[in-house]
């Protein structure tokens, strides 16, 4: 792989040379200005705030920039060793991880299932269908679902509960129970999510050559041989980037997913990263502590990236980069 | 390009120098400034139905009138989110745009300001104006100005606002199904818990065939607000205020001495089955309890003083009526005795919101100036109840009757709270009149039963004195992540198993007192010398 690349740009350079900058330039230009307004995003939006990263050193203060406030105690590193002090925090970061990890194992194959199964319907307009509701709940925010939920699932009030109740069945905690919550959580992610990251496995899915499975079915191959054999093979690549980029936010959190799905009685389990930095930077005034916090999440996700990357590239797959 | 561009940015420089010398050379001349000035200021907005911009409808003009008129003061209005006012601050604090006048509830969030230098200090400027500022100092007193002096450096960050309504909390129960079952109003705790029981076992007689919607007793997860004067019953009256100022800083009062007592006592009834079962999964502003109390499904609950009598047609009153029956009614009783036989309730201090002028205010004179018209009796009663025939009737006693009103006469805010940052509560300078007008307040209620409402909640009230010790370092930016700590272990103690109420309660305080709560017993007890 890496080879092919190298002679690429090895045949660009010759081509290159041949040309003046001017003439690159009348051929390529509009495409460096189409850039242009992408690279100013990113700069303004994601690099020129990095600088700010440094009141993860300085003393909480919002007033001055950072680069105009005195260092933090113990050579700048107060606010980390004041963050793994912080029961909250240590708390908010085991939750953080094996929510994720409990996404990461049975999130991450429902789309890859969800597309296998959709690419084995033959009926056409049945799998257009299908493939429409699956993505729809991607459209809908989390503080819908968890009204949803909440009408559906609440303990004595919530629909299914009021079924099973009527039943003569004791009604499930679905909400009010902290083990039973993380698996609503789960549960729920699936149902939004899968649907929509199927799109990317079915676009794969086109790529694979139908020569492929002829050449399977004349060698006598059945549907599950196909798939096993043709199929996903077929998607390995896509299905190792996605792991990859998935395993890179471990320990990322989102916000409005647990906290909407969140009530007092869970709070063990659902308080992850972001709550406590919304809970104590935001409303707490603690800036620097949690952009120290932040900070530290984000060193550990590139290590993860590196390290998934490293694995991958070790097993013979191209990995992202 | 580039010589166009840096030109440009000499001439805005030289602009914004000349814009700010004109404004220095104002002279306060004779009361008056002698050139224009502008001053910004902070405004809620609450976004409401029908409602009017908060920066721009008839009261605004009628400040901005007056203030020019008086004092060549231009008046601009920074409108901002009433629900996350502190995230917002935050934001215009840290680019430099915060209005000239800022109002926040949250203390503590003035004081990190302060101590990133970001607010003025006002001692200096009330000392060399006071002469000028005689409303304002008349309103609030020297108590409310200086209430939050630093007792060592002199320095002042904020001026509290002037809380004229003392009442907080009231419990209230359904008149008409008392009526019903033929019970007398209970009185003790005994008797309000066999009143509940007496509710969820005639359900049937109540609601008919909803029988199976009976909520005896309703909460929310808020648990000390929700149920304070239950709670607060089980504090000693011996308590000193040394003490209940040591445990104090909860605002709920969860390090009151007996406070677990009460929580014992919901943890019994949740297991009777007489609380609302699922009352910890809703969040706030969530409105499925009140849906259930305007259904009438709901027998009592605890809540703000005057909660079912407000917003006229939408109350819970009225609501109530148009569902259940004309004689469907909540009236406020009190039932709950401490040790001492004594309906006891903790007031809050007569102080509010608290105004703070940030380090960006090169006008601390006209923003003074400000605070002083609006707190001329003449701009509050005029605020509080707007234009006669319009906003209010009078009575045939004299009595000010508030009606409602639609734009652009409708008042955002209640009694325009929003505008009169220096007093909460109607104030019409006249202790009599105001007494008779506060009862007539609520459009389409009794006023028999808001007097009621008023007495219930005040009666055998307490106020914990005042004690200015300066900042408290352990109390800095601590206050949310507590108050979560608080709400979740208060659930989840209730909603326990009888048998495992003592074990959660002590593991949930315990977590609370290691997560800084005992640092704060510990550092104010210090700074009042108190030992137990």
């Amino acid at each position: 792989m890496k080879v092919q690349r190298a002679s690429l740009t090895r045949r660009e350079k010759k081509s290159l040379g041949r040309m003046s900058w001017k003439q690159y330039m009348r051929r390529y230009g509009t495409l460096y200005i189409m850039l242009l307004l992408p690279v100013i995003f990113f700069i303004v939006f994601r690099y020129a705030p990095m600088a700010y990263i440094l009141s993860a050193f300085k003393k909480n203060n919002i007033i001055k920039p950072p680069w105009e406030v005195a260092w933090a105690g113990n050579n700048g590193f107060e606010w980390f060793i004041k963050a793994f002090k912080n029961r909250d925090f240590i708390y908010a970061l085991r939750n953080t991880v094996t929510l994720n990890f409990l996404d990461l194992i049975i999130g991450f194959p429902a789309p890859i299932i969800l597309a296998l199964l959709l690419n084995e319907l033959t009926f056409k307009r049945f799998k257009r269908i299908t493939q429409t509701i699956v993505y729809l709940p991607h459209f809908l925010s989390w503080i819908i679902i968890s009204g949803l939920a909440l009408r559906l699932l609440a303990p004595n009030d919530g629909l299914v509960n009021i079924v099973l109740k009527n039943a003569g069945m004791e009604p499930i905690h679905f909400l009010d129970d902290s083990n039973n919550w993380v698996w609503t959580y789960i549960m729920l992610g699936i149902w939004k999510e899968a649907g929509w990251n199927t799109i990317i496995y079915l676009a794969a899915l086109t790529g694979i050559s139908p020569e492929l499975y002829e050449a399977a079915s004349v060698d006598g191959a059945g549907r599950f041989r196909k798939i096993w054999h043709v199929t996903l093979p077929g998607l390995r690549s896509t299905i190792i980037t996605l792991l990859i980029m998935n395993l890179g936010r471990i320990l990322g959190s989102e916000f409005d997913r647990p906290y909407a799905l969140s009530n007092k009685l869970v709070t063990d389990v659902s308080n992850v990263i972001s709550i406590f930095v919304y809970q104590n930077g935001i409303k707490g005034s603690q800036f620097s502590l949690t952009t120290a916090v932040g900070l530290f999440q984000s060193v550990i996700g590139v290590f993860f990236l590196l390290g998934a990357n490293k694995i991958a590239n070790k097993f013979g797959e191209r990995g992202v980069w | 390009m580039k010589r166009i561009l840096s030109l440009l940015l000499v001439l805005s420089m030289l602009l914004s120098l000349g814009l700010v010398n004109a404004s220095a050379e104002a002279q306060f001349v004779d009361g008056k400034f002698t050139e224009p000035v502008t001053i910004t200021v902070e405004i809620y907005n609450r976004s409401n139905d029908g409602g009017t911009d908060p920066t721009n409808n008839k009261f605004t003009d009628y400040i901005k009138k007056g203030m020019l008129d008086k004092y060549n003061v231009v008046v601009e209005y920074v409108s901002v989110p009433r629900w996350t006012e502190v995230d917002e601050i935050n934001n215009l604090l840290a680019s430099g745009d915060a209005p000239d006048v800022c109002v926040t509830y949250s203390y503590p969030t003035i004081q990190t300001y302060a101590s990133m230098g970001g607010v003025l200090d006002l001692a200096p400027y009330l000392t060399e104006h006071k002469d000028k500022l005689t409303n304002l100092f008349n309103l609030l007193g020297d108590y409310n100005i200086y209430y939050d002096q630093d007792p060592t450096t002199g320095e002042l960050w904020a001026i509290e606002a002037l809380l004229a309504e003392r009442a907080r909390i009231n419990l209230f129960v359904r008149e008409d199904w008392l009526a019903k079952l033929n019970l007398a109003v209970p009185t003790t705790l005994q008797e309000f818990e066999d009143m509940l029981v007496a509710f969820q076992n005639n359900a049937e007689l109540l609601l008919g065939e909803d029988a199976d919607r009976m909520i005896p007793y309703t909460t929310s997860y808020d648990i000390g607000w929700r149920n304070d004067h239950l709670l607060t019953s089980f504090v000693p009256d011996a308590a000193t205020d040394d003490e209940l100022y040591v445990n104090g800083f909860d605002d709920r009062h969860l390090l009151y001495p007996g406070y677990k007592e009460g929580v014992r006592v919901l943890n019994k009834w949740y297991n009777m089955g007489l609380i609302w079962k699922d009352f910890a999964l809703y969040g706030s502003g969530d409105t499925t309890e009140d849906s259930y109390i305007k259904a009438g499904f709901v027998g009592a609950f605890m809540h703000n003083w005057d909660y079912p009598y407000r917003n006229g047609e939408e109350s819970i009153i009225a609501n109530l009526k148009r569902n259940v029956s004309e004689d469907a009614n909540y009236i406020a009783i009190e039932c709950f005795q401490n040790d001492a036989g004594v309906y006891r309730k903790f007031l809050a201090d007569s102080v509010d919101r608290k105004v703070f002028f940030p380090y960006t205010n090169d006008q601390p004179l006209a923003s003074l100036l400000y605070l002083d018209f609006i707190s001329s009796p003449e701009t509050v009663v005029y605020l509080q109840t707007g234009d006669e025939g319009v906003n209010h009737v009078v009575t045939e006693n004299g009595a000010i009757q508030t009606v409602a009103a639609t734009a652009p006469d409708i008042m955002n805010s209640g009694m325009n709270i929003d505008y009169t940052i220096t007093i909460n509560g109607l104030q019409l300078f006249d202790a009599e009149l105001t007494g008779k007008s506060k009862a007539l307040n609520y459009a389409g209620i009794d006023a028999d039963d808001v007097v009621q409402a008023l007495a219930a909640s005040t009666n055998g009230g307490r106020t914990v004195a005042h004690y200015n010790v300066g900042a408290i370092t352990a109390e800095e930016g601590i206050g949310t992540s507590l108050s979560e700590k608080r709400d979740a272990f208060l659930c989840r103690a209730i909603v326990a198993s009888v048998a495992d109420f003592d074990k959660i309660y002590d593991e949930g305080m315990a977590d609370y007192l290691a997560s800084g709560g005992q640092d704060i017993i510990d550092e104010r007890a210090e700074k009042i010398g108190y030992t137990k």
